[in-house]
C-alpha cells in the first residue's frame, strides 16, 4: 500500500505550493492521497477566530449525502476537533458506533465507521485538522499518522497562505469598491506628478476621465484655476519637502471640461516609502454647492446691510445738512427745508419698508401666524389695487387696467395676504415698466382662480425666471429693493396651496406673473354678485 | 482749477454732494451713471474721481476697472463711496491709488478726503 511513498509526498508538497486556490490544492491532493491512504471521506476543518466554533473548509464529494456541510460552523465542544486541538495530537476513532464524540453518531449513520483527525499547526498554533473517514471499522493506525506527519505542516502553511491571500483579496476588493464608488476623488501621485491612482469619480467632477490623468504627468495641476495654481503648487511642495507632515486641507477651483468653475476641497498626506516622501495621496471633494451657498449668504448679508444702512446714512446726512444750514444762517430757507424734509421722509419710509419685509418673511417662514381665512373676492381686491396704484403707474407713463370677466368665484383666503401679494406684483410691474401697459386679470379654472399681472416692461431672461422667487435674489447687485418681495409672494401662495410662476419671452419683452388660489369645495359654488 | 468727477446714481446723494461741495475751489462734474461717466472721462482728464459702487447698469467697481484700462487714467486717484464697509472692497486695491469713503460722511470728512487725494500717487 505505501508504494513510492516519497514520490507521492513530493508530489503532494508540490501541489500544495502550486496554487493559492485551496479547492484546487485539495482536489489534486486528495487524488494523490487516495493512492496511499484509503479513505472514503476527507475534510479540512478550521477553528474560527473566537476558538469556540470550527468550520468545515472543504469536503470530499464522495458521499452523495452528508449532514456536515461546507462553510457551516459547528461548536467545538464535544467534537473530535476539540480533542485534536487540546492535545495537539492525532486522534483515532476505531469505532464510531461507540459515540465517543458528538459527530460520531452522524458519521456512523452515514456509514463511516472509523476516523482519523490530524492537527494542522502553523507557527506553533493549531489552526484546524485534516480528517479522514473510512467505512471500515478500526482502519486507521500509526502508519497513517507517520505518513501524514510529512504532509501536514505544508498543508497547514498552504491553508494559512490561502487564508491570508483571500483576506488580502477581500480587503483589496473592498478598497477597490470604495474607490470606484466614492463620490470623492481619491488619488495617489508621485513626486514627478505621475498618477498611481485616480478614482473614476474624477470624470463626474471635472469632466475628464481618469485615464487622462494616468497618461499625462501633472495633469491635475493644469486643470487648476489660474488664480489658485500657484497656491496649490506651493502647498503640494510643502508636503513633498517634508515641511508639513500632517493632513493638509486646501480649497481651490478647477475648470470643468465644459468651462465652468468647480470648487474642490483637497485633503492630502505625504506618501512614504522607507521613510522617504515619494509623493502625495489624498482625496478631493466637490464643494461647489457649499461655496455657492456661502456666496449667497455673503451676498445676502451684504445686500441686507446695504439696504438697511443706505437709508440710515442718508437720514444722517440730511440731519448734517440741516445743522449746517442752521449754523450758517440761523434760518433754514424754505427750499432747503423742504428738500431735507423730503429726503428724511423718503428714507424713513424705505427703512420702514425694508424692516417690514424682513419681519414679514421671518414671520411667514416660521409659520407662527395662522392664515385668517375668509370668503374673499379677487375681483374687489384687483379693483382696489388698480385704483390705488393708478397715479404711481402714470408717473412712469404707464397705463394700468384690469380685465375681470364676470363670475370669478369667491375663494377662502387671507385677504390681507392676497392683497399684499397682488399689490407687490403690481408694484414690481410698475417699477420695471416705462411708457407701457400693465394689466391685471383674473379667470376661473375648474378648481382654482388664476390671477395674472402682465406688463410690457423689462422682462426676464431664463436664468432670472428660474430664480426670481428665491429669497434675496437680485438680477443685479445694485437692483433696488431687498430681494425679499417675491419670496414673500411665493410663501403666501404656498400657504394657500396655490402656485406662482412667471412667463416672459425674454429681456425687454415684458412679463406675466401668475398665481392660482385653489377653491375649497364648499365655497366653489359662490360667485361674486357684481363682477363689473 | 482742479477737476473732480463724481459718479452717483442716487438723486438724494447727488444733492448731498452738491450741498457739501458748493463754493469749494475746484470744479465738480456730477453724472448719474457709469455710462455718462465714461463719456466724461473721454472728454478730459479729471484730477480725482469719486465712485458710488452699487449702481444700476455698469457698477462702480466695473467702471473703476475700465477706467484703469484707459492709459490716461492709470494713476488718477479714485475714491470709492459706499454704505458698505471698507473690507468688502479690499480687492479693488489691486487697481491702485484708491481709497474708501464710507457713507454717511459729513462735509468735513468729504473735504478732507478730497484734499488728501487730489494729486495723490499712492
Amino acid at each position: 500500500m505505501f508504494t513510492n511513498k516519497k514520490e507521492i509526498i513530493l508530489t503532494i508538497n508540490q501541489i500544495i505550493f502550486s496554487s493559492l486556490d485551496i479547492r484546487e490544492v485539495y482536489e489534486t491532493m486528495s487524488k494523490e492521497l487516495l493512492k496511499v491512504i484509503d479513505f472514503d471521506r476527507m475534510s479540512v476543518t478550521l477553528i474560527t477566530e473566537d476558538n469556540n466554533l470550527y468550520e468545515t473548509f472543504v469536503l470530499s464529494k464522495d458521499y452523495a449525502y452528508t449532514e456536515l456541510k461546507e462553510g457551516v460552523q459547528y461548536p467545538m465542544e464535544g467534537s473530535l476537533m476539540k480533542r485534536v486541538v487540546q492535545f495537539r495530537q492525532p486522534v483515532i476513532v476505531e469505532d464510531t458506533s461507540k459515540g465517543r464524540f458528538l459527530t460520531d453518531s452522524v458519521l456512523y449513520k452515514e456509514g463511516i465507521h472509523s476516523r482519523l483527525g490530524y492537527p494542522l499547526e502553523h507557527k506553533g498554533r493549531v489552526i484546524g485538522s485534516v480528517n479522514f473517514g473510512s467505512k471500515r471499522k478500526d482502519y486507521y493506525s500509526r502508519k497513517h499518522i507517520a505518513f501524514f506527519s510529512q504532509i501536514a505542516p505544508q498543508l497547514a502553511m498552504a491553508i494559512e497562505n490561502t487564508r491570508l491571500f483571500n483576506g488580502i483579496k477581500e480587503a483589496e476588493e473592498k478598497y477597490r469598491t470604495v474607490i470606484e464608488n466614492s463620490p470623492d476623488i481619491i488619488f495617489e501621485c508621485t513626486k514627478d506628478g505621475e498618477f498611481l491612482l485616480m478614482s473614476p469619480s474624477v470624470e463626474k467632477i471635472t469632466g475628464y476621465p481618469a485615464n487622462q490623468f494616468y497618461e499625462n504627468r501633472g495633469y491635475g495641476l493644469s486643470l487648476c484655476h489660474k488664480e489658485d495654481q500657484e497656491r496649490v503648487q506651493r502647498e503640494i511642495l510643502q508636503i513633498l519637502n517634508g515641511r508639513n507632515n500632517s493632513l493638509m486641507d486646501i480649497e481651490f477651483r478647477v475648470i470643468h471640461k465644459q468651462g465652468h468653475v468647480v470648487w474642490l476641497s483637497l485633503e492630502m498626506l505625504p506618501m512614504k516609502q522607507n521613510n522617504d516622501i515619494v509623493g502625495i495621496e489624498g482625496f478631493c471633494r466637490d464643494i461647489t454647492e457649499r461655496k455657492k451657498l456661502d456666496e449667497l449668504k455673503d451676498n445676502l448679508v451684504r445686500d441686507v446691510t446695504h439696504e438697511l444702512k443706505t437709508p440710515v446714512a442718508k437720514i444722517e446726512m440730511a440731519i448734517d445738512m440741516f445743522e449746517r444750514s442752521i449754523a450758517l444762517g440761523d434760518k433754514v430757507s424754505l427750499g432747503r427745508g423742504s428738500q431735507i424734509h423730503e429726503i428724511l421722509r423718503n428714507n424713513v419710509n424705505r427703512l420702514k419698508n425694508s424692516i417690514k419685509n424682513i419681519l414679514d418673511i421671518s414671520k411667514l417662514e416660521s409659520g407662527v401666524e395662522p392664515l385668517k381665512l375668509s370668503d374673499i373676492s379677487i375681483t374687489d381686491i384687483v379693483k382696489q389695487i388698480v385704483c390705488e396704484q393708478k397715479d404711481a403707474a402714470s408717473a412712469k407713463n404707464n397705463v394700468l387696467t384690469h380685465q375681470l370677466p364676470s363670475g370669478i368665484p369667491i375663494v377662502k383666503a387671507d385677504r390681507d395676504m392676497i392683497y399684499h401679494l397682488t399689490n407687490h406684483l403690481v408694484n414690481n410691474a410698475i417699477k420695471f415698466t416705462e411708457h407701457g401697459k400693465i394689466i391685471i386679470s383674473a379667470r376661473a379654472l375648474p378648481d382654482a382662480v388664476e390671477v395674472t399681472v402682465e406688463d410690457t416692461g423689462r422682462g426676464l431672461d431664463e436664468k432670472t425666471r428660474e430664480r426670481v422667487f428665491e429669497k434675496f435674489y437680485k438680477e443685479t447687485p445694485s437692483a433696488f429693493g431687498s430681494g425679499i418681495g417675491l419670496a414673500i409672494c411665493k410663501n403666501i401662495v404656498q400657504k394657500h396651496k396655490g402656485r406662482i410662476w412667471v412667463e416672459s419671452e425674454g429681456k425687454g419683452k415684458g412679463s406675466q406673473f401668475k398665481f392660482t388660489l385653489p377653491m375649497i369645495a364648499d365655497t366653489k359654488q359662490k360667485v361674486t354678485t357684481n363682477p363689473k | 482749477m482742479k477737476e473732480l468727477l463724481i459718479v452717483e446714481d442716487d438723486l438724494e446723494m447727488q444733492e448731498f454732494y452738491k450741498d457739501m461741495l458748493e463754493g469749494e475751489p475746484f470744479t465738480v462734474t456730477l453724472v448719474p451713471n457709469a455710462e455718462e461717466g465714461q463719456k466724461k472721462i473721454k472728454e478730459k482728464i479729471y484730477n480725482l474721481v469719486i465712485l458710488d459702487i452699487l449702481m444700476d447698469g455698469v457698477t462702480g467697481d466695473r467702471f473703476f476697472a475700465l477706467l484703469r484700462r484707459d492709459s490716461r487714467y492709470k494713476e488718477v486717484p479714485v475714491i470709492m463711496a459706499s454704505a458698505l464697509d471698507e473690507k468688502t472692497y479690499r480687492c479693488f486695491q489691486a487697481l491702485g491709488n484708491v481709497s474708501f469713503l464710507e457713507k454717511p460722511f459729513n462735509k468735513e470728512r468729504l473735504l478732507s478726503e478730497i484734499s488728501m487725494r487730489f494729486g495723490s500717487k499712492k
